[in-house]
């Protein structure tokens, strides 16, 4: 192959990664939400039970990793009368879809097998009612530690797609 | 014997005795539960995660002692009061039956904790309405006695206690084979 095709070559990929990268920052810059407060809700399992100090570790490690992060200036809870008068207030909101059982013994044991997950379907609901953005984010437990850990694994996951996005 | 004057008074004492009978039970509700060696997971309002202390319910409160501070949360503002044995009525059924014969105790999953202690939950509003999840952990055989005294003290719960077994399980009756 010729010199000139080559470079004509290379001109063509750099101009496509340009173009692909400019793309996604658009994409990036297009899903960033602007709200000064969230409200956090205790996840729901529909189809799959969790026990109740499940839903509750969970529930609190989202307000403390949300807190934690700055990204806004009020965090409420579930029922507080205060997030009534938020004017740009996000609800998040969970639906647990998924698990995977584990065992902290076999973690214990092997620190490969075991692993512990949680997958929960999470939407930032506008004060309308509008979806503003939704994910699936899994907590997981893979080497040392209790079940606990996967739910401080999906609080961080969480608090990290809050970062991303607003 | 003037038989009017008779009936009140007998009726006024019956009365007292029954006022009597009904105060009693309350009275000794108010001697309250005590548990050293509580663990606060995470969740009580001013308390850090994993704090050791002692749990007390009484005088219409739960208290969580630990060092020279005190956390009270009033019985009445817990809209539930659940344990791990509660938990695992509530799911049991399909579940709890497939975890029964998962290996290596993969049913653990459905409790955050070993199963060598209690565990209590407590879903909880504070003075502004938030709701607030807490998460003790306590020596095995201590929770239901702390939901029971929650309970009296005019906690909420979603699953009631169970009645006590007064003997042995009845055994399930095995159907007789069909003789070939």
């Amino acid at each position: 192959m010729k010199r000139s095709h080559w470079f004509a070559l290379a001109f063509v990929v750099a101009a496509l990664l340009w173009t692909g990268s400019a793309n996604s920052a658009e994409e990036k810059k297009a899903v960033k939400l602007s709200s000064s407060s969230i409200q956090v809700f205790p996840v729901s399992s529909d189809e799959v039970k969790i026990p109740a100090e499940f839903q509750m570790a969970l529930y609190e490690h989202v307000i403390q990793e949300l807190q934690k992060s700055g990204k806004f200036q009020h965090v409420y809870r579930e029922g507080d009368r205060a997030a009534a008068d938020a004017a740009d207030l996000i609800a998040l909101r969970g639906n647990v879809t998924g698990f995977k059982k584990g065992s902290e013994g076999m973690r214990q044991v092997t620190t490969v097998a075991g692993t512990t997950s949680v997958t929960i379907h999470c939407q930032f609901i506008d004060k309308s009612g509008k979806v503003q953005l939704e994910r699936d984010i899994t907590g997981k437990v893979h080497f040392f530690g209790g079940n606990l850990r996967a739910t401080y694994d999906f609080a961080k996951k969480v608090a990290k797609v809050v970062e991303e996005s607003f | 014997m003037n038989m009017r004057r008779a009936v009140p008074t007998l009726f006024v004492a019956v009365a007292a005795l029954l006022g009597a009978m009904l105060l009693c039970p309350s009275s000794f509700a108010q001697e309250g539960v005590t548990v050293p060696e509580t663990k606060q997971v995470l969740g009580l309002e001013g308390v850090k995660p994993n704090k050791t202390g002692i749990l007390v319910v009484e005088k219409g409160t739960l208290g969580f002692k630990f060092g020279k501070k005190k956390v009270d949360v009033p019985a009445n503002s817990i809209e539930d009061v659940i344990t791990d044995k509660d938990s695992q009525r509530a799911i049991g059924g399909f579940v709890g039956t497939l975890t029964m014969f998962a290996p290596y105790g993969s049913g653990r999953f459905l409790s955050l904790f070993r199963t060598k202690i209690d565990t209590l939950t407590i879903r909880y509003h504070d003075s502004s309405g938030g709701l607030h999840g807490a998460i003790f952990s306590m020596p095995i055989g201590k929770a239901e006695d702390v939901k029971k005294e929650l309970l009296a003290e005019g906690a909420k719960t979603t699953i009631p206690i169970e009645p006590a077994a007064t003997g042995p399980a009845p055994a399930t009756p095995k159907k007789e084979e069909p003789k070939q």
